[in-house]
């Protein structure tokens, strides 16, 4: 159980974080979203400890974080930023970590082959590739077999392979009753794993509910597409009905407003032949663009024009 | 005994122990000796020592009253830079490397992991300074044999050169590890280190006149640069390397081996305290 209550983190002039509140909880993959530079990472190492909160708090299982008796045992990190000695073998590094909590040798064995870093073992992680980096980051966060995960852009830099086990595992984690917070940069990733996403933008929260209410936010949703022979004549009919209607390529319209019943009528009544219709479901790729339009700190001017 | 859980828990809770100093500390040990750059040191320390005791010895030997063990510290005048570099890459390579994420998530106090740092560097110091003796008497051998004069490990002070060898090391790469934890990075940290250990005592040595002018040796007094300059980590510290009957460096104020050693000790201290005031108070990104 991750909670964050209306937290500030700024650095002299720039405020990363802005009163964002959240909570994510047991059983359940938390998809912690947005633009690069809104915040997630920030917000981890402050849950984690390694900043200080400028104002307002972050607890795990309810206590501070540098109050858990047995952080390795209670919540497992993976940051996105390097964390380990590029002169020291991935087996020592975990060893090293594994003695502050006398967890034993075996166990760090154990974590090298679910991680599938065998081969690397005994390879300074200075030589690693970024996906054996994130394997091995990933191994660290499993050492204490810890009721909360907390991984920052884990599939950053995995082969095909390592993707699918990161999704794999982390329903795991969550189906055994674990807290997940996962973040990425990416919806499309969260989509396939998370339960719930927090999206954040510019450090405040801009949405925080199930990946369904997300996609239903959409604002195409309900949107109906529909493509004639005659496209002219059946947006005339649609426009007199109070519809907005939207040309699209080939002779396609995106009308919203009605109904897909209604559109067909319309389309009957002035004799144009139908070659499509439908209504469109929107993706949580575009209700994720919708949110983060504003958010988004860095943008090529070009995609700024065409935003407008 | 079983706790009866008003919640169900899922994940199977297990008896959390956590960080005890004991487990830092081993883990801290793990750490500076899975690098290979601590080894390279020693190692390069120990050959340099050796190496500069050895000519040392061969032309002082000429000396018609030729004392084999006044040349066993020699080595220390290049060798002393290792503890140094040595206590810096432990002190500032985690941070220059990012490996403090990771300690400090694991143990998010910071303080223990500091206290660990210094004891493990403080023993691999001494156990450095040890082979650094070592090397120093193995030095004076062949030119003692040469010359046909005993080396007599117990006479003369030498056990107390020796010993103050020891800890000069030990010292010095305290002194490097707390520079590279309070400036966490190495550059700037080993240039601190060597401006105080290297290039004051030599500024001040030549901007100082404890003769005033006179050339009789009866004549040296104690100056304001003298003191600073006895003040300094490195050249305090050597007075432990130097037989108490030595007397006082031209100009500074006599603090005796124990004296010079206090000296450094509270050069390390206070970069420590330092170090920690930085780790405690502020973010580590």
């Amino acid at each position: 159980m991750i909670e964050v209550e209306a937290l500030t983190k700024r650095y002299g002039s720039t405020t990363a974080v802005d009163g964002l509140t959240f909570a994510a909880r047991p059983g359940t993959v938390t998809g912690f979203l947005g633009p690069n530079g809104a915040g997630k990472s920030t917000t981890m190492r402050v849950v984690v400890g390694l900043e200080r909160a400028t104002s307002g708090a972050t607890r795990v299982d309810g206590r501070r974080y540098a109050d858990l008796p047995a952080p390795l045992h209670a919540v497992g990190v993976m940051l996105d930023a390097r964390s380990v000695h590029p002169g020291r073998t991935a087996y020592k590094h975990l060893l090293a970590m594994a003695q502050t909590h006398g967890i034993g040798k075996a166990r760090v064995r154990e974590v090298i082959a679910q991680t599938g870093l065998e081969p690397a073992a005994q390879r300074r992680a200075g030589t690693f590739s970024l996906g054996m980096g994130q394997r091995l980051g990933i191994a660290g966060a499993l050492l204490g077999d810890p009721a909360t995960l907390i991984l920052d852009e884990p599939v950053n830099g995995l082969d095909p392979d390592g993707v699918l086990w990161i999704r794999r595992l982390v329903r795991e984690l969550a189906a055994e009753g674990r807290t997940v917070l996962l973040s990425s940069h990416l919806m499309y990733e969260l989509a396939l794993c998370a339960d719930r996403v927090v999206i954040i933008g510019r450090g405040r929260l801009l949405a925080d509910a199930s990946v369904q209410e997300i996609v239903d936010r959409s604002e195409r949703a309900g949107t109906v597409r529909v493509r004639t022979t005659d496209p002219e004549t059946l947006a005339r009919e649609l426009l007199a009905l109070g519809a907005q209607v939207v040309p699209q390529t080939g002779g396609a319209l995106e009308v919203t407003g009605t109904t897909v019943d209604d559109v067909g009528a319309a389309a009957r009544r002035c004799g144009a032949t139908v070659l499509e219709l439908g209504t469109q479901t929107g993706s949580l790729e575009e209700a994720y663009l919708q949110l983060t339009g504003d958010a988004v700190e860095y943008r090529t001017a070009d995609t700024l024009g065409g935003a407008r | 005994m079983t706790a009866t859980t008003t919640t169900p828990v899922p994940v199977t809770t297990r008896t959390a122990s956590g960080p005890t100093f004991g487990r830092v500390v081993a883990s801290e040990w793990t750490k500076l000796a899975s690098l290979r750059s601590p080894w390279w040191t020693a190692a390069v320390t120990v050959l340099v020592s050796l190496l500069i005791t050895y000519l040392s010895a061969q032309a002082s030997s000429v000396d018609p009253v030729f004392h084999p063990l006044s040349d066993v510290n020699t080595g220390l005048l290049l060798g002393q830079l290792g503890p140094l570099v040595l206590g810096v890459l432990v002190g500032a390579g985690e941070f220059r490397t990012g490996a403090f994420r990771s300690t400090f998530t694991v143990v998010p106090r910071r303080w223990p992991v500091l206290a660990a740092q210094t004891v493990v560097v403080g023993g691999f110091g001494l156990l450095l300074g040890v082979a650094v003796a070592v090397a120093g008497v193995l030095g004076v051998v062949p030119a003692a044999m040469a010359r046909d004069v005993p080396v007599d490990l117990g006479a003369d002070g030498t056990p107390g050169v020796l010993l103050g060898m020891v800890l000069y090391v030990a010292g010095l790469a305290l002194l490097g590890f707390a520079l590279g934890a309070l400036l966490r990075r190495t550059v700037p940290a080993l240039l601190t280190a060597f401006v105080l250990v290297l290039i004051l005592p030599i500024v001040l040595m030549l901007a100082d006149d404890p003769y005033g002018g006179s050339m009789s040796a009866a004549d040296v007094r104690v100056t304001p640069l003298g003191t600073i300059g006895v003040l300094l980590p490195g050249t305090g510290g050597q007075l432990m390397t130097m037989p108490a009957s030595n007397g006082p460096i031209d100009g500074s104020p006599d603090l005796g081996p124990v004296g010079g050693g206090l000296v450094l000790a509270a050069w390390v201290l206070a970069f420590l305290v330092a170090a920690a005031v930085r780790l405690r108070s502020r973010d580590v990104r």
